[in-house]
């Protein structure tokens, strides 16, 4: 009997793995925990202003240990349209991003998290996101209907 | 025969059944094909045109992600009229189950695929990376009403 419910359970694994990957791809859910939030607090070192979503990296520090996010916004013209652009958030600035991190949080073979807001020196926050792909609605974007 | 091939007989029957019982979870392989155009066709054309435009900034500089030779040119090209040429793919009635919605946004498809191959042809960086944006909206626009969680 034990047996049998082994094989029913890996079953169940089999088909609901199959079923989240054909019907998954793209969405938020499909890359990223909606239960694991995270602060990111460090440099930035490299923005990528590519379609369709631009990639901002933050050097973090801590503990005598370096580790570089890639911290995953909206389109570059989401991001211009929100007041962020390639002027106001260059290599060298300090920024805190609140986002979520990646399913694989081991960051193997890198550190990656889906960017909410991000909040600047000056303490502007401004959203970072995309509207309408699956992210929780944690009051970041200013477009969600409450 | 061993108790693993006894095991792996089980596992395959009662797999079935799952599938029957839950006819939910076989109703995905419906949608097998749109998804294999999905991920065979559409994304690696997507892929070809938001690759060619933007640009990437470190401390050393800022990078272009242009195109830097006909062969690159070509490559956004055959992306771009496979993007464009998807939208009768994916308005055919045995995909697109006469669904106005679906043959509406497949539409679009067509009108930023010429757009993207018009901007390819005249080698213009800024309008790829604007039709890449358009792009991304279509996709999000039919994903948002049919592919859920």
């Amino acid at each position: 009997m034990k047996k049998i419910f082994k094989i029913i359970g890996i079953s169940f694994v089999l088909i609901f793995g199959m079923s989240t990957y054909l019907s998954s791809h793209h969405a938020f859910t499909a890359e990223f925990d909606p239960n694991a939030p995270i602060n990111i607090t460090g440099k930035v070192v490299k923005v990528e202003w590519i379609n369709p979503h631009a990639w901002v990296h933050v050097e973090v520090k801590e503990g005598g240990k370096t580790t570089v996010w890639m911290v995953e916004g909206g389109t570059p013209n989401t991001l211009i349209r929100n007041g962020i652009n390639k002027k106001t958030i260059t290599p060298g600035t300090v920024i805190v991003v609140r986002g979520y991190q990646s399913k694989g949080k081991l960051c193997l073979p890198r550190c990656i998290a889906n960017g909410r807001d991000v909040t600047f020196p000056d303490g502007r926050k401004v959203f970072m996101g995309s509207s309408g792909t699956g992210a929780p609605r944690d009051g970041s974007d200013p477009r969600e209907r409450r | 025969m061993t108790f693993f091939s006894r095991g792996i007989s089980k596992l395959s029957l009662l797999t079935l059944l799952l599938f029957i019982i839950f006819p939910s979870f076989s109703a995905e392989e419906d949608h097998s094909e749109i998804h294999d155009l999905m991920a065979h066709l559409l994304d690696p054309a997507a892929e070809a045109i938001w690759d060619s435009a933007g640009f990437v900034i470190t401390e050393e500089g800022e990078f272009s992600l242009e195109p830097k030779n006909q062969e690159e040119w070509d490559k956004v090209l055959y992306g771009a009229k496979v993007i464009s040429e998807s939208a009768f793919l994916l308005s055919r009635p045995e995909i697109s189950k006469n669904r106005k919605d679906w043959i509406a946004v497949s539409g679009l498809l067509k009108v930023v695929g010429d757009k993207a191959f018009e901007a390819a042809e005249r080698q213009d960086v800024e309008e790829l990376f604007k039709v890449g944006a358009d792009l991304y909206q279509v996709c999000v626009a039919c994903h948002q009403t049919y592919m859920t969680d």
